[in-house]
């Protein structure tokens, strides 16, 4: 059991987190750095403590601060929500040493999952195709070369652990291999504090898909379909949608089997997502595990009805999923749009205070995740991401209807928003057929836009 | 005559890229700064020797905050 639930994060996932302990009668506690003092989410929860400074080392990523504020409230449980320390082992078992409860997997298993290595090879143990490779890290050129010799080139030289897209290299041609697999090690040395790297092919035309599942203390995994999370920009994810347009349900069952079988092999536990990449010709395969809630997860509430931040708290305090695989049954569709603090076009972040809001009206077919509010102060120092606009409905086609109305009724003054971007892909014809691919933006992009066209209006009939 | 490189944007100061001493030209990356995760590039506005560097890495920017001085030739 758990009463008092301490949300170590900022933005509109604190929010998010509020809400579900609110439906469970729980008791919260919010942080804040001082660049987020007064943050709309510190005056909604029932306590709120300062961390320090706006430098998230000194405040969302200060491991003594947290402890301190975990002591201080007295919190029983940590929600960590995504990004900051969410996946972080050492962070987890603080949280453990202090008392509290961590919303999440075991630090075993986030310690363990560090390594791409590792889950490739589980994914192995457990007859999961992973992209082909090697399942251990390669000490030299000569191993790289050895592995390579059965793969096609171009092949990729990835750093074991590492992330946000940091430290991977294509090499084109074997006479390259030993040039990029020092620049990688070097990478991965300076930005991981570790340089072991590791073999993989290039999968042609890759389509990102995702399986949400949760699996309890008692051996329970349950999958909420998948999320197809194509559409990104230097791997950030824009546009997400639930269930994805190419897959079919017999492959919904096949991954859905993969996820579980990966899962269990790692003696996950807590809310978790497996990610897959399609190939152009229709194979999966294996890439790695986000051991958090994911800012997408509205999705696959919608369409599957379950509440994810709900059943993490529920799995902490030791509760049994209520209901079994053959119980998940997806409804409709739903499409996450996210919004971020940039200027259209140019990408160029724009933080700022906000001067004015118009939000969508929402309800059945439309939700708006966020923390905004006129006079708060969207800062320099963190993710661009402010708002999350979700839509649902019965078909694909008019689950993008709902969401783009949503949006061009959602206007904010005071800063420049990526809205614009969202409206552009809604309308092109390529995503309107599903013809979805992480190069698609690039696509789009190459055409001349008329973004004066996106102007946000404060009021209906604003010219 | 000295010129004061500032900040065209808010955010942290990810790394100075000179030295006291050096010699920049108009239009060189001096210094980075990490604005909503981005990295933005600060240049020199001026032809000249980096007389003295200001900040350092993960001070706070606002619009306009000094970040080094250019002793322009």
């Amino acid at each position: 059991m758990i009463n008092k639930v301490l949300i170590a994060n900022r933005g509109e996932i604190v929010r998010r987190v509020l809400r579900a302990c609110g439906d469970l009668g729980l008791r919260t506690v919010a942080v804040y750095s001082d660049a987020d003092a007064g943050a709309s989410y510190t005056r909604q929860a029932e306590e709120a403590l300062r961390l320090g400074e706006a430098n998230p080392v000194k405040s969302y990523l200060n491991l003594e601060a947290l402890v301190g504020a975990i002591q201080q409230s007295k919190a029983d449980a940590v929600h960590p929500g995504y990004g900051f320390l969410s996946e972080n082992a050492a962070f987890a078992e603080a949280v453990e040493g202090a008392g509290a409860v961590w919303v999440g997997p075991p630090a075993s298993v986030l310690r363990a999952i560090e390594s791409k290595c590792f889950c490739r090879d589980i994914a192995t143990k457990v007859g999961v195709p992973v992209v082909p490779g090697s399942t251990e890290v390669l000490a030299t050129v000569d191993d790289v070369l050895d592995v390579a010799q059965r793969l096609n080139y171009p092949i990729l030289l990835k750093l074991d652990r590492g992330g946000g897209g940091k430290g991977i290299e294509k090499v084109e041609r074997p006479e390259q291999v030993e040039e990029v697999f020092q620049r990688v090690q070097r990478i991965g040395t300076m930005a991981f504090g570790n340089p072991d790297v590791y073999v993989e092919e290039v999968i042609g035309e890759p389509r990102h898909i995702e399986v949400q599942f949760l699996a309890d203390h008692h051996g329970n995994v349950v999958c909420l379909g998948e999320r197809e999370c194509s559409i990104q920009r230097r791997h950030q994810k824009i546009i997400e949608e639930s269930p994805s347009p190419v897959v079919s349900a017999q492959q919904r069952q096949q991954l859905t089997d993969y996820a579980t079988k990966l899962a269990r092999g790692m003696g996950y536990v807590g809310a978790g997502t497996m990610e897959f990449l399609r190939s152009g010709s229709g194979n999966f395969y294996f890439m790695e595990v986000n051991a958090r809630l994911q800012v997408e997860h509205p999705v696959s509430e919608y369409v599957t009805g379950h509440d994810i931040v709900q059943w993490q708290l529920r799995i902490a305090g030791g509760d049994r999923l209520s209901f079994s695989q053959a119980d998940v049954q997806l409804e409709g569709h739903s499409i996450e749009a996210r919004c971020y603090a940039e200027e259209p076009g140019t990408f160029r972040p724009s933080p700022g205070t906000i001067r004015g809001i118009r939000f969508p009206t929402t309800g059945r077919h439309l939700r708006v995740d966020h923390a905004l509010e006129v006079g708060a102060v969207v800062p320099p120092y963190y993710d661009p991401l402010i708002a999350k606009v979700i839509s649902w409905d019965a078909t694909r086609e008019r689950a993008i209807e709902r969401l783009a109305a949503g949006l061009s009724q959602f206007s904010i003054l005071g800063l420049a928003t990526s809205v614009p971007v969202n409206l552009l892909i809604l309308s092109s014809q390529a995503y309107r057929t599903g013809d979805l691919h992480t190069g698609f933006l690039d696509e789009l992009f190459a055409e001349h836009i008329d973004w004066s066209m996106y102007e946000p209006k404060m009021f209906v009939g604003e010219s | 005559m000295d010129a004061t490189i500032t900040a065209h944007m808010p955010g942290l100061v990810a790394r100075v890229v000179v030295d006291e001493g050096d010699q920049v030209v108009r239009g060189q990356e001096v210094a980075v700064i990490n604005c909503m995760k981005a990295e933005l590039s600060v240049e020199s506005n001026v032809d000249g020797k980096v007389k003295e560097i200001l900040v350092k890495e993960w001070d706070e920017m606002e619009v306009g905050s000094p970040m080094l001085v250019v002793e322009s030739a």
